[in-house]
């Protein structure tokens, strides 16, 4: 059904989704924060050092699993996806008969470095291939899709500070949604702070007034929240990001359909290198449910991926927090191991999951799913995706899993 | 004129209208608060029946295939019925006199919060929103009863999916939770035991036409809710309006949104007392006659709508016609409350939610572009001492804190700056 304009894939796939899990989401409402607001915290009270920060990629749609981490040797798979199937010359061998899809070669230096974990075959029992369900059971860590997200739930444990998670957008991503707290999110897209005469006359607007009730009085401190962006806070927002000196200039295969992911990423990287009070962080990106003609589209979405991600840890190498910063990137579903008739696949179950950071055990965890052993022409679900955020609330966020997977009680060993 | 009349006459034209047109504020305060209410209350409600075809809205059938020159036309049509019926929306809640009817319809949207973004289908959404013009001022059970039979609602809440089978709990929790009961006023077990009331109901996605499938029904005997027996869609939701706590709930969401989200619904409100039988008029009456309507203390946020339709109230500029109307509806997303767009099945938040500075940055850029394009007379015309006074009838504010009035006199001689300040200031975006 959402075949229909794949320039405009992203968007529709990403933006239904968070309007749609809606369906079930009745959330404490978020904050929307200017990068000023940030900025502003990053200088009054910076993070400290050595605080472990998490960052969240969201892949919508559905990616291909067995196009990512691919098993190039599996006569099964050569066999079941003749046209989409690839060869041991198109893709990146990393060992185990498996190999990462060609675009990658971002997350393949960042292999040789030990720095990336590969989980494979993540899921849950009985998988659910509506997008939307699907994404609402990973994004609540429930399998009932409960009403709020496991990184709101664990926004709701810790002391209300409304910097303490951010998504990047201008809706909040379900995973951030709380009941009475939730996390905020931040606007792309460079609005103006006014200036000149203009910005004279609003900052006398936004002054305090002995009249004001509770609601009014708001609406002035949000206004006056614009223009009291101080000289010491200008030269963070005019600052270029931090630089990423170790990457090769050319890094190729990015062109084009790379939404907006690196302009996300960008801004993360300039709000952490700043200090921002944030230990949550999460971006996304749409246009992953390649029903047809998927070999292009894929990859060039994954060498997005790829070419970010590896720029944004490049660029935390340049800053005093790269030993602090652990990124985990997931999709709601795997898709089909057979080929359909359109040069596609449609949706699966168990797909990979990645972890990247100088504090992750580097290396293949959890069993490949067999393709001698298909459960209704799927793939089999050999780790439950809650092993890993148990793993990631108590080693990176200093929190038991118990309280926000709602008593599961078991983790995945992902992280030194 | 007392203060308290202005107070009075202001929540009247923002909270039950959309804002002044120019002059009527004025107008208002020369016949007093209680005929400017009645002649809002007395709105004629009209026929939209044949509304779909006059504006060009129309099924567009099934999607074309995927690379074929049919899905170009198809798409392009879409678009721009989608837009056509956005623009239609809002032309008719800034062109209103008495725009009463759009803003219980505006209400009753964010009530039944269905979304085009599943629904996808102009015309469909179009008549969901059309069912509720054609009871926002009538009865409840009529309008809960189309509502529970209306294609774009259960194509949103999966009720398509809901067969004896396999029961898909979506349409029969929100029904009760969110539409006729309110949360905590029934069982988990009433969900499981309504939800098969609401088997086997299909829906032909591009017309939204709803048939029951009874081989996917559940036709037995369900118990719930203190009753037992056989029931579908139109029986079950009879009985839950006919429940006292239906009559709660709607009086706290009409408070929730017109009086206030910060206090609660006293108990024996006349609000609810009006809505003994479940017509709508007269407890939308009784809550504007209600002496909380008027109470200072209920302020309240403009959401985005009210506060753009407001200010094109005031400046007397109509969607369809503006250079750029496209411009309209891109504010309103991105400000977070686009028409046919609710968030959720929970509808829009109100009040706290809507001020941010990321909010505020984004009204201050949109006060200059509108105003290029605004009929300034009613500023433009009086003296630089008269234009205070004039800036806030023109607005429909109660009263200029002394924090805005300075930054005003400061602008008197630039009828433009001055009427950027004013749709700014913090006494627009809050209606006292």
């Amino acid at each position: 059904m959402h075949e229909v304009n794949r320039g405009n894939m992203d968007t529709i796939t990403r933006r239904k989704f968070i309007q749609m899990t809606g369906a079930g989401a009745i959330a404490a409402a978020a904050h929307t924060l200017s990068i000023e607001e940030i900025a502003s915290a990053a200088i009054a009270r910076p993070l400290p050092l050595g605080t472990p920060i998490l960052v969240v990629v969201t892949l919508y749609g559905g990616n291909d699993g067995l196009n990512t981490v691919v098993p190039y040797q599996d006569s099964v798979y050569q066999s079941l996806r003749p046209q989409l199937a690839y060869k041991e010359s198109q893709v990146l061998p990393i060992g185990d008969g498996l190999a990462l899809n060609g675009a990658m070669g971002g997350f393949k230096s960042m292999w040789d470095r030990n720095q990336l974990a590969i989980v494979r075959g993540v899921g849950y029992p009985n998988s659910d291939r509506s997008h939307f369900s699907s994404m609402a059971i990973w994004q609540s860590a429930s399998l009932t899709a409960s009403k709020t997200g496991w990184l709101g739930r664990w926004v709701e444990t810790q002391k209300e500070d409304p910097l303490l998670a951010i998504g990047l957008g201008s809706v909040l991503p379900p995973l951030l949604a709380g009941e009475r707290r939730s996390g905020s999110v931040l606007p792309l897209g460079g609005l103006k702070v006014p200036t000149g005469s203009l910005a004279s006359d609003c900052a006398k607007l936004s002054m305090t007034s002995a009249s004001d009730d509770r609601l009014t009085a708001m609406a002035a401190r949000t206004m006056r929240n614009l223009f009291e962006v101080s000289e010491e806070v200008t030269p963070i927002l005019k600052d270029p990001a931090p630089p990423a000196t170790d990457l090769p200039t050319v890094v190729g295969g990015n062109a084009g359909g790379d939404s907006n992911l690196s302009a996300q990423l960008e801004i993360v990287a300039k709000l952490i290198a700043a200090g921002s009070p944030t230990r949550v962080w999460s971006v996304s990106l749409g246009g992953f449910d390649t029903h047809a003609d998927e070999n292009t589209a894929q990859s060039t979405l994954l060498g997005a991926v790829s070419n970010s991600l590896s720029r944004f840890m490049s660029q935390m190498r340049s800053t005093n927090r790269s030993k602090d910063v652990t990124v985990l990137v997931y999709s709601e579903f795997g898709r089909r191991v057979r080929a359909n008739a359109s040069q596609g696949t449609d949706h699966g179950t168990s797909g990979p999951v990645f972890l990247l950071g100088e504090r992750v055990k580097g290396g293949f965890h959890g069993e490949q799913p067999s393709l001698q052993r298909l459960k209704d022409d799927d793939l089999e679900v050999t780790t439950d995706f809650r092993d890993i955020y148990g793993v990631l609330l108590e080693k990176i966020l200093n929190t038991p899993k118990e309280r926000v997977l709602n008593k599961w009680s078991t983790r995945m060993e992902l992280l030194s | 004129m007392s203060a308290e009349e202005r107070l009075a006459i202001s929540r009247l034209i923002n909270r039950i209208g959309f804002g002044p047109r120019p002059g009527e504020f004025e107008e208002s305060l020369s016949i007093g608060f209680t005929q400017a209410a009645e002649q809002y209350l007395s709105v004629a409600a009209l026929d939209f029946s044949g509304l779909a075809s006059s504006l060009g809205i129309s099924d567009l059938g099934m999607q074309p295939r995927p690379n074929t020159p049919e899905i170009v036309t198809y798409a392009e049509q879409k678009r721009f019925q989608l837009r056509k019926m956005t623009l239609w929306w809002l032309d008719q809640m800034v062109g209103e006199e008495n725009p009463l009817l759009e803003r219980m319809t505006w209400f009753w949207h964010g009530h039944w919060a269905t979304s085009y973004s599943k629904v996808d289908e102009p015309f469909v959404m179009f008549n969901h929103v059309n069912t509720l013009r054609k009871y926002a001022l009538g009865n409840f059970r009529e309008m809960a009863r189309s509502m529970v039979l209306d294609g774009a609602l259960i194509y949103w809440l999966d009720g398509q999916r809901n067969t004896a089978a396999a029961p898909n709990e979506n349409l029969s929790r929100e029904l009760m939770e969110l539409f006729i009961l309110g949360v905590n006023r029934y069982t988990e077990d009433d969900v499981k035991q309504t939800a098969k009331a609401l088997t086997g109901y299909k829906v032909v996605k591009n017309s939204g036409v709803v048939t029951r499938n009874l081989r996917q029904s559940y036709t037995g005997s369900i118990s719930f809710l203190g009753t037992a027996g056989s029931f579908d869609a139109l029986s079950l939701t009879d009985y839950l309006v006919s429940r006292p706590d239906c009559s709660r709930f709607i009086a706290e969401r009409l408070w929730y949104r017109f009086i206030s989200s910060s206090y609660e619904l006293p108990a024996n409100s006349s609000i609810e007392a009006a809505f003994a039988s479940r017509e709508l008029r007269p407890a939308i009456a009784a809550m504007v006659r209600d002496p909380s309507f008027i109470d200072p203390k209920n302020t309240q946020v403009k959401s985005p709508l009210e506060w753009l339709v407001a200010v094109l109230r005031a400046s007397n500029i109509l969607p369809s016609q503006y250079e750029r109307p496209d411009y309209l509806i891109n504010l309103l997303n991105s400000l977070g409350q686009r028409p046919y767009f609710p968030p959720n099945v929970g509808g829009w938040p109100a009040d706290e939610s809507w001020l941010s500075a990321a909010s505020t940055q984004t009204r201050i850029s949109a006060a200059q572009v509108l105003i290029k394009r605004a009929d300034l007379s009613p500023i433009s015309q009086v003296s630089s001492v008269a234009r205070i006074e004039a800036l806030s009838n023109w607005l429909g504010i109660a009263s200029w804190s002394e924090r805005t009035k300075q930054a005003l006199t400061g602008a008197v001689r630039d009828p433009e700056r001055l009427a950027i300040l004013a749709i700014c200031s913090p006494e627009f975006l809050v209606n006292a």
